[in-house]
């Protein structure tokens, strides 16, 4: 069974990118534009690997984070984000990511790292 | 309100640094060469901030506009004329762009552009400066420049002066050129330049 990512993006241009990257490498893949979404999403589709951005309607990327992590300790949640910010990867390690990358996203990069989370499970990558 | 040469120099290298972050970044997503302009940098009565903008960009214009707040807070627009509006489209998309109207491919292109370049640009100056910066949604405009900036002005009463930055950029083999613009409160303008200060003295320093 090919490994699950949701693809958490309220940008729909950054959503089909990243899918078409995931899915040429074999994964599936289920999508959610807001942190409301994603949380159900989540509990629905069990997903292995979550890309999260952070600055999106409604709830904040970091919220949606800490509370999937609530939902699932072992919630393996990679943060994509335009920001560019040190103190921005800081609040995001410490809030339990298993990783941090910045857009524009190379396909080799978020590829590795989704390889990289799946593998290792939860913490820091 | 002016800036001392020592500060201007010192908010220029700044703001290199950032816009060359942005520049970076649209490079990498269109995969053309992106050519800078110096930033330009000045001080305006927020009475007269349409007029100075007036002079770099015409009046048709689609934005992206982030709200930035924190220890410096202010707004940051990307601005583009309807041509490069559509030229961009073009180059991430492989879609024609259509004659007269922005179409709804092409917002979702600008929206996600602007949100990665003014980000990349305005983190740039929160790590430089060691502040933490956080930002709104970016919500695209597709109004007249005075519309956008009368918009800037809701709710902002104190508002009187504003530091206008603007750095041009062209991607290199197109004619695609477009604008950021951060405009900051003078309360802001104050923060910023203590901070410029601070990360100029710490330069060279072991």
């Amino acid at each position: 069974m090919s490994v699950k990512v949701l693809l958490v993006d309220d940008s729909g241009l950054a959503r089909r990118s990243t899918r078409r990257i995931l899915e040429s490498a074999g994964y599936s893949v289920v999508e959610a534009e807001d942190g409301l979404s994603a949380l159900e999403r989540y509990s629905i589709e069990k997903p292995d690997v979550v890309l999260l951005d952070l600055v999106m309607k409604g709830m904040y990327g970091l919220e949606v984070l800490e509370k999937l992590r609530q939902l699932d300790p072992g919630a393996r949640v990679i943060v994509v984000t335009a920001d560019v910010q040190t103190s921005s990867r800081d609040m995001v390690e410490a809030a339990g990511a298993a990783g941090f990358l910045c857009k524009p996203i190379e396909p080799a990069q978020i590829l590795e790292m989704v390889e990289r989370t799946t593998k290792k499970g939860v913490g820091w990558s | 309100m002016e800036l001392t040469q020592v500060q201007q120099d010192a908010l220029i290298e700044l703001l290199n640094i950032g816009f060359g972050r942005a520049a970076a970044s649209l490079s990498q997503l269109t995969g053309h060469r992106v050519l800078l302009e110096v930033p330009q940098v000045s001080v305006h009565p927020i009475s007269d901030l349409s007029k100075s903008l007036q002079v770099i960009v015409s009046d048709q214009i689609a934005s992206v506009h982030q709200i930035f707040s924190g220890p410096v807070a202010g707004d940051a627009l990307l601005i583009l004329d309807h041509t490069a509006a559509g030229m961009l489209k073009e180059l991430l998309t492989d879609e024609p762009a259509l004659p007269l109207k922005i179409d709804a491919s092409g917002r979702e292109v600008l929206t996600e552009v602007g949100n990665i370049l003014l980000n990349a640009c305005l983190g740039t100056f929160g790590n430089v400066l060691r502040v933490q910066v956080t930002f709104s949604v970016p919500q695209l405009n597709l109004e007249t420049l005075n519309e956008v900036l009368q918009s800037l002005l809701i709710n902002r009463e104190g508002l009187r002066y504003a530091l206008v930055v603007q750095a041009g950029f062209r991607v290199r083999d197109t004619e695609l050129t477009g604008y950021l613009v951060i405009v900051l409160s003078v309360a802001s303008l104050d923060r910023l330049i203590r901070s410029v200060e601070d990360w100029e003295q710490a330069q060279g320093r072991p």
